[in-house]
């Protein structure tokens, strides 16, 4: 393998790659990552090739197998350049009706293309496509350009560019001004100005520094990083190894959670290539900067995404926070300097160094510039990832982009910044999504999770839900989290279950504030906050569940009880058989009935009904 | 050669060596800041949050434990403000919740100030002060004791639950277990537990004096640095 | 258990504290689970007291330290699956296998397990059946997947 040892060899070989691509006729490009092969995408791949073998096309025809595209629920998906065309929802089946109609003879197949939910329309080209036209995908743009496992690609798009002029002619003080200016706060969801960060480990004493990615992504329903790692692993280590440059470390960590093993794959994948092209190792392109990185697996811990917890695991032991008196800036991993920032913050930083800190100034409100990325998942109609400009309001992502409500039921809340956020009122949608409106609103934009609920959500069973998981995942170690949480998961499961009483609501809150201020690290200093949020904007809910013993929108269990409508039962048997715990009674054609002793409300025997006949009440 | 520094604790100025913990310099004053897993010759984990004080910095205060922030020139510390006083209380409340059966806890409540406890009485007997984990692998140096689990089931724990052989049965473990000291009427038993608070010294000293030690039965036998 | 399969995880790794995590991760991929033998002799080789391995064991939720049962249900009970009825799910298993998370049944042939978050959430409802992800599950579709392991293991040992 040829080695790349100095900028020059470094834009030959991108020229060369173009050179070569610029003979293919068309490209179809088909997502591979966890959400599309979870619709079997891999099969469809595989279906493509070998059509493509067999019809002799090898020469004109290219196929690009890359990450996740961020639009899963329409998977597995294909886009055929230079046409721009996509189709959806396509199965291995279709491979060679695709290759011989649509590629050969220019047809469009109808019953692939994408329906808009809102306007029932057929859309032919992805630009077109709404749920992709509002956003600004700078990030998630290169989903579509680059095969994850070929390094050509990404070189191709101009890969290690913003490196290779770090390393020739930016001093490290300078790369931090840059970062600086650029206004770039940790995505991860603290948001912390990285030039800040950057500055304060450079100038901690010493000579063995680190850089880490931090790819834990432990809150529940956020998939941004996934994303990426998945689709450019490149793009996540070029900007480490500026940022390695930048405040003087020779070894990098990637930090990925145990629960995404392709994204552990192609991240491993991709640093063996680099090592083949000679940019991993010592004198990078023939510079002064000496570099190597490998990636650390989690082991299925919440709790690790912390700072301090993380760099413990690193070093293997129990991922249990110490006290932040002594920044990591300064003390992390093996006590030595050490940056740590998330995948999306890392993955921004070469287009800060090839475009300018003004240019990603210029998007973005004052306090928080650039793009992020939001993972709209719920109860809305268009679900996946969303790219926008930060400042954004709340209506824009849900409805314009998002398309409003998937059931039918009107949309109730938004909640974001996962376990360490909030849950907001559609009334307060029209606030804009930066790292300050929303914790002034009292919730928080967090690392990009925004699930969206419905009036069939209750939303004490969404702070019931949250504190479960936040004491399944405390470390243990300080009693406020430890004591404090389970005390007040204790309170909530009481009000759910009818035995709340008005004195509660005031010891929640004390409760809440002894958490915040009390415990150690930041998973209990958060805790509380879907808890307060719930209560500040949905306090009717609480006060029916405490005085009336009512769950308004039917969901917790004890206050709510099931009965068969006979208007509409035609005592077809389906929630006789579907039910497990074998609580509906009745004869065939005859209006079924539910013995609620036996029922656990456990909502199978609704899902199954296909008359709607189950009430809830 | 020691360095000094000069710091303000509760407005008194104390000189306390470089990299010596807030608590230990306050204590050694005589300020004395409640605290239960802390004991000298042992490493600080600021695990039990007791000995909480705020941190005055640039006109705003953080909330941070004594036992782990370091001494540095010209630092501001309170230990008795209003804030810090009902997060301690609160944080015994939970404490004394949890493990009733000690005079120890019941004692450490009284002195934070608890009157009333507003949560259903358990009877754990472990409250994860890790006196016992940090005696055996750090003094001891057996290696045989160890936090097992997360969150609601983290327990001390034999490796792989067995009492091995190579446990040298020097009774440390128990001996500075603060669960081993008794209730003054008596060990409660399951139903019975409640908030004792019947040291009256105690009660009417820490109201009075905040600050002054007022020689709980924590630090008799655990090498409380007033009970020398 | 194999002493040369135990010796392809850990060499390279002898005497290297700081690999416990990464070794504890093969041996769970190689047997399903973490034997308390393999714990002694990952103590042994890393240099590492076996309180620690032993915490380390029990701390991550990647780590079982009772064998898994042959068809491993992971279910995701993250937000989005959260709200769109991942407890659904876990309701209809616990109905039909009796069987709590984190427990095998009795005849060893399903073990339920619960996940917070694969990252698959546009996909929700989601669970792993042996690591294959399935999307947009539904109680019955579930009921159907156990119960088609149960009809082929009646054929199986039928023909065996």
């Amino acid at each position: 393998m040829v080695k790349i040892k100095n900028p020059r060899d470094l834009e030959t070989l991108r020229v060369k790659i173009q050179r070569e691509r610029k003979k293919i006729h068309s490209t179809i490009i088909m997502c591979g990552g966890t959400g599309c092969q979870a619709s079997q995408s891999l099969a469809v791949i595989d279906a493509v090739k070998n059509q493509i073998d067999r019809q002799g096309l090898q020469k004109n025809v290219h196929v690009r197998a890359t990450g996740c595209h961020g639009f899963c629920e329409q998977g597995p998906i294909m886009v055929i350049e230079p046409e721009n065309l996509f189709y959806c929802h396509v199965s291995a089946k279709d491979a060679q009706e695709i290759v011989s109609k649509t590629l050969l003879k220019g047809e469009i197949i109808e019953r692939f293309l994408y329906v808009d939910p809102v306007t029932g329309k057929k859309i032919r080209t992805e630009a077109e496509i709404p749920f992709y036209k509002n956003q600004d995908r700078q990030l998630l743009a290169y989903s579509k350009l680059v095969d994850p496992k070929s390094i050509d690609d990404y070189i191709a798009t101009g890969g290690y560019e913003a490196l290779a002029k770090t390393l020739m002619g930016i001093a490290p003080e300078d790369v931090i001004e840059e970062v600086r200016a650029s206004g770039l706060r940790g995505r991860g969801g603290g948001g912390f100005p990285t030039g800040r960060k950057w500055f304060e480990c450079w100038e901690a004493p010493g000579d063995e520094k680190y850089v880490i990615c931090n790819a834990d992504e432990g809150d529940p329903g956020a998939y941004m990083d996934r994303c990426l790692l998945e689709a450019n692993p490149h793009l996540v280590i070029e900007g480490m190894m500026i940022g390695a440059w930048a405040v003087g470390a020779r070894q990098g960590y990637i930090y990925v959670r145990h629960e995404y093993p392709l994204a552990v794959r192609h991240a491993r994948y991709a640093i063996h290539q680099m090592r083949e092209y000679g940019l991993l190792g010592d004198n990078i392109l023939g510079s002064s900067f000496s570099f190597d990185i490998e990636v650390a697996r989690g082991g299925g811990a919440f709790v690790c995404g912390e700072s301090t917890a993380l760099m413990a695991s690193i070093e293997g032991k129990v991922g249990e926070p110490r006290p932040k008196d002594i920044h990591t800036v300064k003390e992390g991993l093996w006590d030595k300097p050490t940056v740590l920032n998330n995948v999306e913050t890392w993955a921004n930083v070469p287009s800060i160094m090839l475009k300018g800190s003004k240019w990603f100034a210029s998007k973005g409100t004052k306090g928080s510039k650039g793009t992020k990325i939001f993972a709209l998942t719920g109860q809305v109609k268009n679900t996946g990832l969303v790219e926008v400009a930060m400042g954004t309001t709340l209506n824009e992502i849900v409805f314009t982009i998002g398309g409003g409500s998937k059931t039918g039921k009107a949309v109730k809340a938004v909640q974001t910044g996962g376990p360490s956020g909030g849950c907001l009122p559609v009334g307060k949608f029209d606030l804009p999504v930066d790292f300050d409106a929303l914790t002034k609103a009292g919730s928080m934009m967090g690392s990009g999770g925004m699930v969206v609920m419905d009036e069939g959500t209750c939303m004490v069973d969404v702070a019931k839900y949250f504190l479960t998981f936040l004491q399944d995942e405390s470390c243990g170690k300080c009693v406020p989290c430890r004591l404090g949480v389970d005390r007040m998961l204790e309170i909530v499961t009481d009000i759910t279950e009818g035995n709340g009483r008005p004195e509660h609501i005031g010891l929640l809150e004390e409760l809440a504030e002894t958490v915040r201020e009390g415990s150690l690290c930041a998973l209990g200093k958060t805790a509380p906050n879907p808890v307060l949020s719930t209560l500040h904007y949905f306090f009717d809910e609480y006060v029916a569940h405490v005085e009336k013993k009512r769950c308004p929108a039917g969901v917790c269990k004890s206050l709510i009880s099931y009965t068969i409508d006979p208007e509409k039962c035609e005592g077809c048997g389906i929630c006789i058989r579907a039910c497990p715990h074998n609580a509906v009674k009745g004869e065939k054609e005859k209006t079924h009935i539910i013995n609620l002793l036996e029922c656990r409300k456990c909502g199978i025997c609704i899902a199954e009904c296909k008359f709607d006949a189950i009430m809830v009440g | 050669m020691l360095q000094y520094v000069t710091l303000t604790i509760d407005g008194s100025r104390i000189r306390a060596a470089k990299g010596t913990s807030v608590l230990d310099a306050a204590i050694e004053y005589g300020i004395c800041i409640p605290h239960l897993c802390h004991v000298p010759s042992l490493s600080d984990i600021g695990a039990c949050r007791l000995c909480i004080v705020e941190h005055v910095r640039n006109g705003s205060s953080n909330v941070t434990t004594s036992c782990t922030l370091r001494v540095q020139e010209g630092m501001v510390i309170r230990t008795n403000t209003e804030k810090i006083v009902k997060l301690r209380r609160n944080i015994a409340e939970l404490l004394v919740a949890e493990a009733p059966n000690s005079r120890a806890v019941q004692d450490i409540a009284v002195r934070c100030g608890v009157k009333e406890v507003r949560y259903p009485f358990r009877n754990n007997n472990c409250i994860q002060c890790g006196r016992c984990v940090r005696y055996c692998n750090q003094y001891w140096r057996a290696n045989v004791l160890g936090f097992v689990g997360r969150g609601k089931d983290r327990h001390v724990d034999y490796p792989i639950g067995t009492r091995p052989d190579f446990c040298k049965n020097c009774g440390a473990c128990t001996l500075y277990c603060p669960m081993s000291v008794t209730p003054c009427e008596g060990p409660m038993k399951r139903g019975e537990e409640h908030l004792c608070g019947k040291c009256e010294s105690q009660l009417s000293m820490s109201a009075s004096l905040p600050g002054a030690c007022v020689r709980c039965d924590l630090g008799k036998g655990f090498q409380c640095a007033r009970h020398a | 258990m194999s002493t040369t399969s135990l010796n392809v995880v850990l060499k390279g790794r002898r005497s290297q504290p700081h690999q416990l995590i990464e070794v504890l991760q093969d041996i769970q991929d190689l047997y399903g689970y973490i034997p308390a033998d393999a714990m002694k002799t990952v103590a042994q080789e890393l240099g590492v007291p076996l309180i620690e391995v032993y915490r380390v064991a029990c701390f991550y939720k990647a780590f079982s330290l009772k064998p898994r049962g042959e068809h491993v249900i992971t279910v995701c009970t993250g937000t989005a699956c959260h709200v769109r009825g991942s407890t659904l799910l876990l309701d209809q298993i616990q109905g039909q296998l009796r069987i709590q998370p984190g427990h095998t049944t009795d005849d060893g042939l399903f073990t339920l397990e619960c996940v917070n978050c694969v990252g698959a959430c546009a996909l929700g409802p989601i669970i792993a059946h042996n690591g294959m992800y399935e999307h947009h599950m539904t109680p019955g579709k579930l009921r159907k997947i156990i119960g088609d392991v149960y009809v082929t293991k009646k054929e199986e040992s039928r023909h065996g």
